[in-house]
């Protein structure tokens, strides 16, 4: 299998005279992996994954994500890049004047579908993620689980290579978690897309194979 | 209610700042044809030794554009036939020869003060009257009016330009996490920035068809219905077809420029 993150010196931080999140890490993330990152609080795991999206630049060494160097990517191609991505946030950041339906084909809109497309893919994605009911509502009317179950059908929305998921179930009761589990394991099985969730705790109900790294002393470490 | 507000709070500074622009447009053509009818009233009353051509007095002075030779003979000659030993040749003799001189343009008190200088200093010009006391009276009622009216304009500008900033921070509150997230998945700065772009635009072409409604309004039924001959005569200073692009055009600079404003200030920053 094609290698879709490959991490090679890696070093990250926010300024240049700041002490590194992330220090010299190597670690490759194979197409249709499904990969758990923990770590401590403040150890770097979200600084790791807005490394993977393209909003922080590796400080030093080399991070490919597809064939491109986030170091020297342009932002034409960041951009086109994160076309591909499904990106899933603790804070669900949803767009809260825009309905639930119009929510979930946010990547849809920003591909140029048309508007009966958009509709179709909104009722398929709303089906799947038990939210039909809810399409016209503001996404501020539902609750937190219910809001990130809409994060989670926008990431699928256009059926991405790859799923990044800051602390998905976070701010999520027992029952919600296991909602947004199995929507990720889904995903990952039937969509084969590869996913990298940055989490305090691998969920126990986990059924697929998966593989785990650890963030600790500002490295990253696979877990076997 | 809220979209409504929106759209209130932008297109009330912008109507304030076109209505700035619109009342300067007109305000610019009546100070033009103001200045066109003191400059045609105008003349200047020159006494000269020696008979003179317009050649003559513009070697002396430039700014003169045409003159005209006062005739004297009929008066003299009625003046003759009351006096006894005199003829009318005689006094014709020892009379100076009248001119009054025209300018191409407005002149103000500094210049109309240069022009008789330069007459005066002439050897072949005997006296020159400027009535410049009832012109400078006319004149700096009229550099009074404008001045008074530029600065209103200008505190209007200011005002606001002002309100349109505190409502591009309102604007720039409200959309920045849509764009942030638009962003991170992907979206262009156009598709980002064309709801704010689509709403401002509206905003500025209603703001541009209620000024222009308005000052044609005053053009086409006011004036008509205030019977003021004055205002009668000059209706088409208020309100002319190309100010419709003027005011479109401005409005739409703004726009672009307060839209292009809040989206750089709400790019997402890249450690």
């Amino acid at each position: 299998m094609a290698n879709i993150i490959s991490a090679s010196h890696l070093t990250l931080g926010y300024n240049t005279h700041d002490a590194d999140v992330i220090k010299n890490a190597n670690f490759k993330i194979k197409k249709g992996d499904f990969v758990f990152i923990t770590g401590p609080s403040g150890s770097g795991k979200s600084t790791l994954l807005r490394s993977f999206y393209g909003q922080l630049r590796p400080k030093s060494g080399t991070l490919l994500v597809g064939a491109q160097d986030m170091q020297k990517i342009s932002k034409k191609k960041l951009q086109e890049l994160r076309t591909h991505f499904g990106i899933i946030f603790q804070d669900y950041k949803l767009i809260n004047e825009w309905s639930v339906a119009k929510n979930v084909v946010l990547p849809l809109i920003i591909a140029g579908y048309n508007v009966d497309m958009q509709e179709t893919q909104a009722k398929r994605l709303l089906k799947h993620v038990k939210l039909s009911e809810h399409a016209d509502r503001l996404p501020l009317e539902l609750s937190g689980g219910e809001q990130q179950r809409i994060g989670v059908a926008r990431a699928l929305a256009k059926n991405p290579t790859l799923i990044l998921a800051d602390e998905p179930t976070g701010n999520l009761d027992e029952y919600s978690s296991n909602v947004i589990w199995d929507l990720m394991e889904n995903a990952n099985e039937q969509l084969d897309a590869t996913v990298v969730v940055v989490t305090h705790r691998i969920p126990n109900i986990f059924s697929i194979p998966y593989r785990h790294l650890i963030i600790e002393n500002k490295g990253i470490y696979e877990v076997h | 209610m809220k979209y409504i507000k929106e759209h209130i709070m932008f297109i009330f500074p912008m109507l304030a700042i076109l209505l700035g622009i619109e009342s300067s447009m007109v305000f610019d053509r009546m100070s033009r044809d103001y200045e066109k009818d003191l400059k045609e009233d105008y003349s200047m009353l020159v006494l000269a030794n020696t008979p003179m051509k317009l050649s003559d007095f513009q070697q002396l002075d430039q700014r003169i554009s045409s003159m005209n030779r006062i005739e004297k003979r009929t008066i003299v000659q009625e003046m003759a036939q009351g006096m006894s030993g005199i003829s009318a040749e005689d006094i014709m003799q020892a009379l100076p020869h009248f001119y009054t001189i025209h300018f191409g343009r407005y002149l103000d008190t500094q210049e109309i003060k240069q022009v008789k200088h330069a007459l005066v200093a002439s050897v072949d010009i005997k006296k020159v009257e400027t009535f410049g006391k009832s012109h400078n009276s006319s004149y700096h009622l009229f550099v009074f009016i404008k001045v008074a009216f530029w600065t209103f304009v200008g505190f209007m500008t200011f005002t606001s330009l002002f309100l349109v900033i505190k409502q591009m921070e309102i604007w720039q509150f409200a959309h920045k996490e849509r764009m942030q997230v638009m962003e991170i998945f992907g979206a262009s700065t156009m598709l980002r920035s064309g709801i704010l772009f689509k709403r401002a635009m509206i905003d500025a072409l209603i703001a541009t068809i209620l000024t222009s409604g308005l000052f044609a309004f005053l053009r086409f039924v006011w004036t008509k219905q205030s019977h003021i001959d004055l205002l009668m005569q000059k209706e088409a200073l208020l309100f002319a077809y190309k100010d419709i692009a003027i005011l479109g055009g401005i409005a739409m600079l703004i726009v672009i420029t307060s839209v292009v404003v809040v989206v750089i200030s709400s790019k997402e920053s890249r450690l």
